[in-house]
């Protein structure tokens, strides 16, 4: 979590943007898991977990707070609190810098407590469609008694595609006597509705810090525009800094709030035709629109898997009905040719009969008459 | 001479044949509505193309009525702040930007500080709120970049920011960031190498 929010910020530079608003999201959730921690017996719980963000409008830093309660199959509970939050300098050329404090506590049945306090320093290098860092963390750790100092070193790389990220990244502990390293690699993929994570690591060269491999998965799952069905499951390593002992787990949780799963990214259009991808935060849509320019017309393709009839109407067709013919050789595709002129257009698509529609590929916007207007503008 | 003229005005929607499709009381309450627009000097085809479309999509008629209504007015808006010099597309894509959520001050911001045609920018407007982008944020994002960018720049930066929103990231700071970041497709947003934030907070972790 605390990743996403630096890669996301440093990416960005000095503000230039005098009345934007900052963002503040929030989010509870509720899950009941099955866990197994090294070296104790399995046991299910239930868990309620609060998280609030917010982050400079300016994407000049974060301040983000959770905390978690986990009542135990056996009658005991676990708190556990923590708040992190990071400043940036500004971008210059591909480079930038951050500078972040975190700290925490947690605290097991009255019988083990953890406290823990940080601060990082990392520069981050970025490109079109790959970056990396390197940071450094220093802090102390607590586990009942005297604190002990912690030291991190950690580097790492990311790389994007549309809409899967890919990262890898390697860092080396020292915690008191305890040191270790960790090598992980991870992914995301974002589909329309779900979200699916996973990672791989291994901790290796370790003194008192436990060695093997771990690996978690997620799929988060939008139910509504505030909610999402969160399945997760994996093995994860002990945390020396934070003090969280090492277990197996598979959780099931709703979680109501803001949910971070989005829509990808709009289809790609001719690079001279403007149209935005289709972000209505709850309507699927199974109809992808193409805009082509050319000498004298403008040449619509309409990619509707699975229909029988499509049918476009718009401003540009005075609004009557005009059926698509499928493009021979490509089943899901169907095309008409038009003259229209540049500027705003409105646009509705109809399949087998059913209700207009906005395709994807355009703008949605309210139509004045209950219904989804699709936009797009011709230059 | 001003006697042909107000003749050829009061008939422009009575010369219109497609205003046809629409009953004959509907027709009438469109036509005034017309005829209005076009007495003070607005476009009249988005007036009609909308009322066509109420048709279309089996609207009643007071519905009808109310939609082209509403149309002439926020074009009267658009034109009162964009000058009237104001082109047709740049009109509708003020409307569109009024109804996103953009106010006539910010219309009127963006015309003092780039040059015609405004529609690209505006239009871009109008996606960013409707991509979830805060109204505020997506008007003070445009307005940073109208003056330099040109209308490719601001396709671009709109991809960019809905590319990042893709991604995950909240809609105003993707659009800050891209802001910030002069639109150049190279600065973009990533997710978490620690992995998922959402794997990893679902970990029941006990110390």
């Amino acid at each position: 979590m605390r990743t996403l929010a630096l890669i996301l910020l440093a990416c960005g530079a000095e503000a230039r943007v005098h009345t934007v608003i900052a963002q503040v999201t929030a989010n509870v959730e509720a899950g009941i898991s099955d866990v197994l921690y090294d070296g104790f017996l399995a046991s299910g719980a239930a868990s309620i977990s609060p998280t609030i963000r917010w982050e400079h409008p300016g994407g000049r830093g974060f301040i983000s707070a959770r905390a978690t309660y986990l009542q135990f199959q056996s009658g005991r509970h676990s708190l556990d609190g923590s708040a992190n939050g990071s400043w940036f300098t500004p971008l210059t050329r591909h480079w930038r810098g951050e500078l972040g404090a975190g700290a925490g506590a947690s605290d097991y049945a009255n019988i083990a407590s953890f406290s823990h306090g940080q601060i990082d320093a990392r520069l981050h290098v970025m490109d079109a469609d790959h970056g990396g860092w390197f940071g450094a963390t220093t802090g102390r750790s607590s586990f009942g008694g005297d604190p002990r100092p912690v030291t991190v070193v950690a580097s790492g790389f990311w790389l994007l595609r549309t809409d899967k990220t890919m990262f890898i990244s390697l860092d080396r502990s020292f915690i008191g006597d305890t040191a270790y390293t960790d090598v992980r690699s991870s992914g995301r993929w974002m589909m329309p509705r779900m979200v699916l994570e996973g990672i791989v690591g291994a901790r290796i060269w370790s003194r008192g810090g436990g060695r093997g491999v771990f690996g978690e998965g997620s799929a988060t799952l939008t139910i509504g525009r505030q909610a999402a069905l969160v399945v997760s499951a994996g093995r994860y390593p002990t945390d020396a800094i934070s003090g969280s002992i090492a277990g197996r787990y598979v959780t099931v949780a709703v979680r109501l709030g803001t949910i971070t799963v989005r829509r990808p990214a709009p289809p790609v259009f001719p690079a001279n035709v403007h149209a935005s991808g289709a972000h209505g935060s709850v309507i699927a849509t199974d109809t992808r629109l193409e805009v082509q320019i050319r000498r004298d017309d403008v040449r619509l393709t309409l990619y509707a898997p699975g229909a029988t009839t499509v049918e476009i109407s718009g401003d540009f067709t005075d609004w009557h009905p005009v059926p698509l013919s499928r493009n021979p050789g490509k089943g899901d595709a169907w095309g008409a040719t038009f003259r229209i002129p540049s500027g705003v257009h409105r646009i509705n698509v109809r399949r087998d009969g059913g209700p207009w529609m906005a395709p994807g590929g355009t703008t949605r916007s309210a139509d004045d008459y209950d219904g989804e207007v699709g936009v797009f503008v011709l230059p | 001479m001003i006697l042909t003229a107000l003749l050829l005005a009061t008939q422009v929607a009575a010369q219109d044949p497609r205003l046809e499709r629409l009953d004959p009381e509907t027709r009438s309450a469109v036509a005034a509505v017309v005829d209005s627009a076009h007495g003070v000097g607005l476009p009249v085809e988005p007036i009609i193309q909308r009322a066509l479309e109420g048709t279309t999509k089996g609207a009643a008629g007071p519905r009808i009525v109310a939609a082209v209504r509403g149309l002439a007015a926020d074009l009267g808006t658009a034109r009162s702040a964009l000058g009237t010099s104001a082109s047709t597309p740049e009109l509708e894509a003020a409307v569109a930007a009024l109804r996103a959520g953009a106010t006539p001050q910010i219309l009127a911001h963006l015309s003092d500080i780039r040059r015609p045609p405004l529609t690209m920018a505006l239009s871009v407007l109008a996606d960013l709120v409707a991509s979830g982008v805060p109204a505020d944020s997506a008007a003070a994002a445009v307005l940073a970049l109208a003056p330099k960018a040109r209308d490719a720049d601001l396709v671009e930066f709109r991809r960019a920011v809905e590319r990042d929103i893709a991604l995950g990231a909240p809609p105003g700071t993707a659009t800050s960031i891209r802001v910030n970041a002069g639109a150049a497709p190279g600065y973009t947003t990533s997710s978490d190498p620690n992995t998922a934030e959402h794997s990893s907070s679902l970990r029941p972790r006990r110390p």
